[in-house]
């Protein structure tokens, strides 16, 4: 039996997507193994023992002399447990902090009208301009000045209310229908219940957006404690680490597992809310 | 409905922290910036005489230099990759949204643990260099000479914006109509003409877009230098504001080092202009 002329085509057709495909999925796997390569390579170096060596030609991947005696080396006998829980205070106020005040700030932004509205807008929106590298200085110096320096407060404080926090919550103050307030007003309600009670529920999607960018900020903040904090009580994971990685250097295993801990929150997170990640790589080059 | 106090109950806390940690410090880096301040003696304004300094200082001409070398290297990197990025997971493959999820990550890892990781990546046996021995090229100290130190800060910067940048630009190519390729498709175009053709011209608002942003987190950038290499060795890896760092709070002057910062503050604005200057005219 011979193949008519379309039927060559289709065949043609689909032979070219699947030489395509296959070529993509090169590409991706490619791209994916340069993109998890120092995670592979630390997790292993994590779980090796003395028997194998770290750095070597070819490199080793797999351990040989499995052990998670590194793990529990940094757990027990270095203050990783303490890092672990100043950094989750720091997180959790620095999380929580901007959501009600940055809310609170774009809530009368976005729904009323008042004198001087357009002025403070102009205000945020030109401070958004100066890059935070400008006034790293003078922040410093006003956290000394108000006796905030050596604190969490202090590195709290900074990172209360931000200038993309207040754009992120005005607009989704702003796609809220204006009749749910009015039927509210009939109802008797005042004005802190019609914000509390009705308006804050419905804005949640863009809490979650700067809940998300919140976290990964204050979860990840190494420049503020670094600068305000002195006594190594009080560090978070970040800086325990830089820490670390400064005394134990010559412990690659150590410090590896030190690592390895430091990215299991963030990753964790990162898996269970991808969605909001998305959103707020979008919504934070805003301020690049 | 509500009135000009229901506002202010509302503005007034989150204005007054506002001010204190955005409006007066942009303020005062400024007029910081014309005085001799270093904490330990009374504040003195010396006029523009911390400006003339910046312009002459020898160690802000080399930051300024390899800041510009570092973003050369950067950011027509970060629109290349992340755009060949985006057309490979904008497919409609199996899989591909873990694909574009593992692509994302690195930038969600703090400084520190990123360079932990590199700074054994960028070692003399480390797998970079074994990479390039299966090629032929000798193990390289990657960190510790001055001519490669900011080719390896490059490396990383890339490594960790690449999924980022790509994100910008799927969301752009979804914005371009199927039909168009479809069309190209029947006329006959490859794969380059194609995306030459439609693709490039149709995202270019982005391409300008991340080529603002690159470039602006490219002259700001200090945190990956201090935390591997600490600006050196001999200041090769030493950007403007990790000079601006270690000028305010090693050596204490305030002064001095608000002046660099707002010298930078400059050229970013200058290169911001010239940027959109050039992909405007570009585009007519």
């Amino acid at each position: 039996m011979t193949t008519t002329q379309p039927e060559k085509r289709l065949k043609s057709k689909r032979k070219a997507t699947a030489v395509r495909m296959f070529f993509s999925y090169i590409l991706l796997v490619l791209v994916a193994l340069i993109t998890i390569a120092p995670f592979i390579w630390t997790i292993s170096t994590s779980l090796k023992g003395p028997g194998d060596a770290i750095f070597s030609m070819p490199p080793q991947f797999i351990p040989s002399d499995f052990t998670l005696n590194n793990f529990k080396t940094v757990w027990t006998s270095l203050p990783i447990p303490m890092y672990l829980i100043n950094s989750m205070i720091l997180t959790f106020f620095g999380v929580v902090l901007p959501l009600f005040f940055s809310s609170i700030a774009a809530f009368p932004l976005a729904r009323m009208e008042f004198k001087g509205k357009n002025f403070i807008f102009m205000l945020i929106i030109g401070t958004m301009m100066i890059p935070n590298e400008v006034t790293m200085i003078p922040i410093y110096l006003i956290i000394d000045m108000i006796g905030l320096l050596g604190t969490h407060t202090g590195i709290i404080i900074t990172s209360i209310i931000t200038p993309i926090g207040i754009f992120l919550m005005r607009q989704g103050f702003k796609d809220i229908p204006r009749e749910i307030e009015e039927s509210a007003v009939l109802d008797g309600a005042n004005v802190w219940q019609i914000f509390w009670h009705l308006l804050f529920p419905m804005v949640k999607p863009m809490l979650g957006v700067l809940a998300i960018l919140s976290f990964i900020g204050s979860w990840n903040n190494f420049l503020w404690p670094l600068l305000i904090l002195n006594d190594p009580n009080k560090y978070p994971i970040t800086l325990g680490l830089y820490q670390l990685q400064g005394t134990f250097a010559a412990n690659t295993r150590l410090v590896a597992a030190g690592a390895v801990i430091a990215l299991i929150p963030i990753m964790t997170i990162f898996i269970s809310f991808q969605r909001y990640f998305i959103e707020a790589a979008y919504s934070s080059s805003v301020k690049g | 409905m509500y009135k000009t106090r229901h506002a202010w109950f509302f503005l007034t806390v989150p204005l007054i922290l506002l001010s204190v940690f955005t409006f007066i410090p942009a303020i005062a880096a400024f007029i910081l910036s014309f005085t001799n301040y270093n904490v330990f003696q009374p504040i003195e304004f010396i006029g523009i005489q911390n400006y003339i300094d910046v312009l002459s200082d020898h160690s802000f001409r080399n930051a300024l230099s390899n800041t510009v070398y570092f973003w050369i290297l950067v950011t027509p990197a970060l629109i290349i990759f992340p755009i060949f990025l985006a057309i490979l997971v904008n497919q409609k493959l199996k899989g591909i949204s873990v694909f574009r999820l593992i692509y994302y990550f690195p930038v969600l890892v703090s400084i520190v643990v990123t360079a932990i990781l590199w700074r054994w990546m960028f070692a003399e046996s480390g797998i970079f260099n074994y990479v390039l021995s299966l090629v032929g090229i000798d193990p390289i100290r990657w960190l510790t000479s001055t001519k490669t130190v900011m080719p390896a800060m490059a490396i990383v910067t890339v490594w960790q914006g690449l999924g980022y940048y790509m994100l910008f630009f799927l969301a752009a190519l979804q914005g371009v109509p199927k039909e168009l390729y479809e069309a190209a498709d029947i006329d006959g175009a490859n794969f380059v003409k194609k995306h030459v053709y439609i693709t490039i011209p149709l995202i270019k608002p982005m391409i300008f877009f991340v080529a603002v942003i690159s470039t602006m987190s490219a002259f700001k950038e200090f945190t990956l230098m201090l935390t591997m290499t600490s600006g050196g060795p001999l200041n090769a890896s030493t950007t403007v504001v990790l000079l601006v760092f270690k000028e305010a709070f090693e050596r204490v002057n305030m002064g001095y080092a608000s002046a660099i910062s707002f010298v930078l503050f400059v050229v970013i604005l200058i290169i911001t202009i010239i940027n959109k200057k050039f992909l405007d005219t570009d585009y007519k």
